[in-house]
């Protein structure tokens, strides 16, 4: 799937925090990140079209080192929003 | 964006799962030279049950005798230390730390697995008389495998500052994964001698895997949300972890439906201690209640223990000890179906998980946290949790029977390499395992796990144990191993 934007995400123990080089978006539930994100991006009024589809793929090199040789990926998701 | 996966190919140098594979087709390859008559092989040390102890290991390629025992061990460590050094830099690892780990592993390992084959601990009860024997323990491979898991949990709870020191180089999935690739030879080698049976354990335990997930995940679901008052999250990750394939399914099952992932990490310090003790008490357990099952031991095994390396590791004991078991009842069954059994029917969970995980992503985005039109799950999710090692292990023993029914007469020659990688490579492997996954256990963990704790070990005994058991013996009862020759 393309996207018009790529994003890490990560989780600090308390809430979601997605970023790229151009903006950071936080918020407890996805949820709230999504309403969040969605307003960074009518803020900055560099998209022009009326969808944003955003990527999202989890940074695992947050996940505990003895973990990780268990597995290898958390989760990706697209986010579509409306600006 | 290193810590995300976005292409199919992305982790190819990077993952431990990858890396068995690029482990396994390394020596798959070299193997098959000796189709050609040359064994680059053959440097490999192998043990056998011995009196006097020169005579406890020698090279496993009869072009390497020169090398003698200390000489193939010091070669052995040599091409494995530079091998996995070469996976733990381009895994990214502390490579000095993960040098100094391996070589700790790899002298313990090997200290273990020669004193367990000595002939008082590993000698079966017929072979008394050829080592001029009184007595003995008649535990076969067995005796290495609990000494090196022994050694292993007393580094992990009683030495814990030497279990940090080698904890770079303790990587059970990775060897254990690594040995499940080679395993895939000897299926192979055994698919030539009954294919039949070979197939017929792979189809059972697919049927079973299938029937053991429609009944583990909503019973332990329901208890858990109904009985434990977990929240939803916890249940289900918890559930897949309990239910599946330990740790990798609890972390598929996390980022799924989108759990904090310190509900995947809890959860997975759980199974790693409960996956030690399913491997200490089940194939003592299995071995001494049902002698005469042994396929529906080994499927039992594999659908109760969690995480590969405990299962093959249990898979590994049980068929020593119930081969053991046999040949005092006069029965020589041909060594590694048991182990089969138990692996394969783990590999099938394990391939699964991708799918289930999939399905759950897909309720919880459009059905639990519906939020019409604004995220969207990629099939993508299914191939980024696909157990990769599968597909070496599946590789090497397709290829090994394709070479039997096109190319029949290269058989005998085929087998030499493949002989070497598929015994003692593998064995070795399992027993690194064993160290390792005894270092990497600290019992001590269990603490303030209050009810999670407590569920577990309901769910494992009540639950778990018995309906793998029956779906087992449902399966493949009556199915035993073909006689060794």
């Amino acid at each position: 799937m393309k996207s018009d934007m790529d994003m890490v995400i990560v989780h600090d123990g308390e809430k979601w925090i997605a970023s790229n080089e151009d903006l950071v978006v936080e918020g407890r539930t996805l949820p709230e990140l999504d309403a969040c994100l969605a307003r960074a991006l009518r803020e900055t009024g560099r998209y022009s079209g009326p969808k944003v589809t955003v990527f999202m793929g989890f940074d695992f090199n947050t996940i505990p080192s003895w973990i990780r040789q268990y597995g290898s990926h958390y989760f990706n998701r697209y986010v579509h929003v409306e600006v | 964006m290193n810590g995300v996966k976005r292409q199919w190919y992305d982790g190819m140098a990077h993952s431990e799962d990858w890396w068995a594979v690029w482990l396994g087709l390394i020596m798959f390859f070299a193997g098959l030279l000796s189709i050609a008559g040359i064994d680059i092989v053959g440097w490999q040390a192998k043990p056998s049950t011995w009196s006097e102890f020169a005579k406890a290991a020698k090279p496993a390629g009869k072009a390497w005798a020169g090398l003698g025992m200390w000489g193939s061990i010091f070669v052995t460590y040599c091409v494995w230390t530079v091998l996995t050094c070469i996976g733990a830099y381009f895994m990214r690892l502390d490579v000095k730390k993960f040098f100094y780990g391996w070589t700790c592993l790899f002298v313990i390992t090997w200290a273990v697995w020669l004193i367990g084959r000595e002939a008082h601990l590993a000698a079966p009860v017929n072979q008394f008389e050829k080592y001029g024997l009184g007595w003995g323990l008649s535990l076969g491979g067995g005796a290495s495998y609990i000494l090196a898991l022994g050694v292993g949990l007393i580094i992990g709870n009683l030495i814990k500052p030497f279990a940090a020191f080698i904890k770079e180089a303790c990587k059970p999935e990775w060897f254990i994964k690594t040995a499940i690739v080679y395993l895939g030879i000897k299926v192979g080698l055994m698919s030539m001698k009954a294919a039949g049976f070979a197939f017929e354990i792979a189809l059972a335990g697919a049927c079973a895997t299938v029937v053991a997930y429609l009944l583990f995940w909503p019973i332990i679901y329901t208890m858990a949300r109904k009985m434990f008052c977990l929240p939803r999250e916890w249940a289900a990750v918890f559930c897949s972890g309990i239910s599946i394939c330990g740790v990798s399914a609890a972390i598929a099952t996390g980022g799924a439906i989108r759990a904090k992932p310190i509900i995947a990490v809890m959860v997975s310090m759980l199974v790693v201690v409960y996956a030690m003790v399913e491997l200490i008490v089940l194939p003592g357990f299995y071995s001494t209640v049902a002698p005469d099952q042994p396929i529906v031991n080994g499927a039992a095994m594999g659908m109760t223990v969690k995480t590969d390396g405990a299962d093959a590791a249990a898979g590994a004991i049980l068929d020593e000890l119930m081969r053991a078991n046999a040949a005092g009842r006069g029965i020589n069954w041909e060594a590694d179906w048991i182990l089969t059994a138990a692996v394969m029917t783990k590999i099938w969970i394990d391939m699964f998980i991708g799918v289930w995980a999939f399905l759950l992503a897909l309720i919880w985005v459009y059905k639990v946290e519906r939020q019409p039109g604004q995220s969207t799950v990629g099939a993508s999710e299914i191939w980024f949790r696909f157990p990769k090692f599968v597909l070496g292990y599946v590789f090497c023993w397709f290829s090994y029977t394709a070479i039997a029914v096109i190319w029949p007469q290269v058989i005998d020659a085929a087998s030499i390499g493949a002989n070497t990688v598929q015994s003692p490579m593998r064995t070795m492997f399992f027993m690194i395992t064993f160290v390792a996954m005894g270092s990497i256990t600290d019992f001590s963990k269990l603490r303030g796990m209050g009810r999670l704790a407590l569920l577990y070990a309901v769910a494992l005994v009540v639950i778990i144990a018995p309906i793998a058991y029956f779906v087992a013996w449902v399966f493949h009862r009556g199915m035993v191993p073909p006689l060794a020759s």
